[in-house]
């Protein structure tokens, strides 16, 4: 199975499965925190999340494939941050693999490939965002060179 | 409840009273007279103390530690019970307790312990592990049961086993391999379907591969489904059961989807180890399983299927977990063995291999006697079985190097056959003489 897997940018034929991807990747958000709980029709919001995403010049989104099926995703966008230095910066929006494809390196080499695109486009930065409380997503990112640089605080209003 | 379960409550009850619980401490040293207390306690005993201090591996040479091994629970899982608590697991525990020394000359004692957290309970195991040249969990409810066998096989030096785990899946192996060869398939080629994903059918999942199954032909089923690599809640298994969720990686090679209708097509076993029955496997379910199929039903007080129904639809043959009928797959074969074997030889861990060990002799032994579709397991009433696992268990330890000591063939089972013997003599000593009173008539 690992000499048939490709990165490649998404394609229209994709959406379907990258709509589960996704859509599996905020459920799994959901788990922990209330505060991450998923929409109703959450399906139907990431589709139009996604379809918006690969129409913008300005985002990355690319899949990973094996033998035809798509087995990972990842998003991400441009952004200007105007108060600081550098500015212009890459934000990794989704990361998601299967878990057949998962510790196999393969998040990684998707990371690397949305980073140079990202860096071939302006971005001197990347950054990613996630639940605080996943540690396996904190690993993940800190194995590969991440730091913290800012927290997102949150409480209902009462 | 049937009427008979009542009278056994009844029983349970009356007499539990009657005997003030089912163990006691008896010395095991004489006490010719007063003077002795100056060997076995002060001043003579500072000199063992002593030469314990300078190596604290000498205690299992001049205390009981050796034989000795703490049942530990928290009381979340007891029997079918649920989450009685500690104070109503001890009954339970005693009675573990019981069948360790009559039948593998262990002695064991009851630590029921107010624990809220895994961590509470792996710290309470590691903190009175000094005592105890073994620790049996007993009674914890999944998936922290995982988590304390793991922690605790890494973090303490003497054999660490729980129960619904290792016992029933040790069993359940032995019975699967005789029954292979009794309608002549290899484990190696054969589809296996587990019914029911709790602590009995994730150990016997992971001691069936380790035996020669292939991972791809084992199908796992909870109650949300087939477990496969690309079920919904795998991203929420992953974080909060991460011994499903590896099993759900490496087992059903073929990805079927939904539940033990689909699972069972051609499957040419059948383990389930769910929720009573009777009508939780269904005859129509049987019926869809390959030619000479081995339905193993393991529920308790009542088997999910009925042996007489698994066999209309079309088994050749059935286990369950009672003693009533033909092929009791039965963990107290297992344990005091496991215990025998490895506290003789000072076992540092039981490992799977180890477990395996002793799954292969229990399942030898039954087919030295003769298999039969009626009979590819031992019972308890061939005692000799123990002695016979200990041994097997006994080496596999030294040959591992996980023996404190190294002693042959002979000499454990010697020491084992011995250790039985004198637990069930003593006890009828006892009773015999009325230093144990007879069961009052009713």
């Amino acid at each position: 199975m690992t000499n048939s897997v490709s990165i490649r940018a998404a394609k229209n034929e994709d959406l379907e499965r990258m709509v589960d991807l996704v859509s599996r990747l905020k459920r799994l958000n959901g788990e922990f925190d209330p505060l991450l709980t998923p929409v109703d029709d959450l399906e139907n919001e990431v589709t139009k999340y996604l379809q918006g995403m690969m129409k913008d010049s300005n985002s990355v989104v690319l899949v990973l494939e094996d033998g035809g099926k798509v087995q990972g995703v990842l998003t991400a966008k441009l952004v200007d941050r105007c108060f600081y230095k550098p500015r212009l910066v890459g934000q990794i929006a989704d990361v998601y693999l299967m878990p057949e494809y998962r510790r196999r390196s393969m998040g990684y080499k998707l990371i690397a490939e949305a980073e140079k695109l990202l860096k071939s486009r302006g971005a001197e930065m990347i950054f990613a965002e996630f639940p605080a409380k996943n540690v396996i997503a904190e690993g993940f990112y800190r194995k590969m060179g991440f730091r913290e640089i800012t927290e997102i605080f949150a409480k209902e209003t009462q | 409840m049937s009427e008979r379960t009542e009278k056994y409550y009844d029983m349970a009850i009356s007499l539990s009273k009657f005997y003030g619980g089912k163990i006691q401490v008896i010395p095991k040293v004489p006490v010719r007279s007063l003077d002795d207390f100056s060997i076995w306690y002060t001043p003579g005993v500072a000199g063992v103390s002593n030469t314990i201090a300078k190596d604290p591996d000498k205690s299992f040479e001049l205390t009981s530690r050796w034989n000795t091994i703490a049942i530990i629970t928290n009381g979340t899982r007891v029997l079918g019970l649920g989450n009685i608590g500690p104070e109503a697991a001890l009954p339970v525990m005693e009675g573990k307790a019981m069948i360790f020394k009559y039948l593998g000359g262990v002695d064991a004692f009851p630590l029921v312990v107010r624990a809220k957290t895994k961590e509470e309970v792996a710290d309470v195991a590691e903190r009175v592990s000094p005592a105890f040249g073994g620790i049996n969990l007993e009674d914890i409810a999944q998936p922290d049961c995982f988590y304390l066998l793991d922690r605790l096989r890494e973090t303490l030096d003497i054999p660490v086993w729980h129960d619904d785990q290792l016992g029933t899946a040790a069993a359940t192996l032995a019975g699967l391999v005789n029954a292979l060869k009794v309608v002549g398939k290899k484990l190696s080629d054969v589809k296996i379907v587990m019914f029911g994903a709790g602590a009995a059918n994730i150990a016997g999942a992971r001691l069936i591969m380790a035996a020669g199954g292939d991972p791809k032909k084992i199908i796992l089923i909870d109650s949300k489904g087939a477990l496969y690599s690309e079920r919904e809640d795998m991203d929420k298994l992953q974080l909060v059961h991460p011994w499903k969720y590896e099993l759900a990686l490496k087992t059903n090679g073929e990805k079927v989807a939904g539940g033990l209708d689909e699972a069972i097509v051609g499957a040419d076993v059948l383990i389930a180890a769910s929720t009573p029955g009777p009508g939780v496997v269904k005859k129509e379910q049987v019926k869809k399983m390959a030619k000479d199929a081995i339905v193993f039903a393991e529920a308790n007080p009542v088997p999910e299927i009925w042996p007489w129904e698994a066999k209309e639809a079309g088994a050749r043959i059935v286990a369950t977990g009672r003693s009533d009928f033909p092929n009791q797959i039965n963990n107290s074969l297992v344990f005091p063995a496991v215990f025998r074997g490895t506290l003789d030889v000072r076992a540092k861990k039981i490992l799977d291999e180890m477990v395996i060990t002793a799954a292969l002799e229990l399942a030898k032994f039954a087919e030295e006697r003769g298999l039969s579709e009626e009979y590819i397991i031992p019972t308890m009433e061939e005692w000799e079985v123990y002695p016979r696992v200990a041994t097997a268990v006994g080496l596999k330890a030294i040959e591992m190097g996980l023996a404190r000591i190294k002693l042959s063939k002979d000499e454990i089972y010697d020491r084992a056959y011995k250790m039985i013997r004198l637990s069930r003599d003593t006890l009828a000593t006892l009773v015999k003489n009325n230093l144990i009173s007879p069961v009052p008539a009713e």
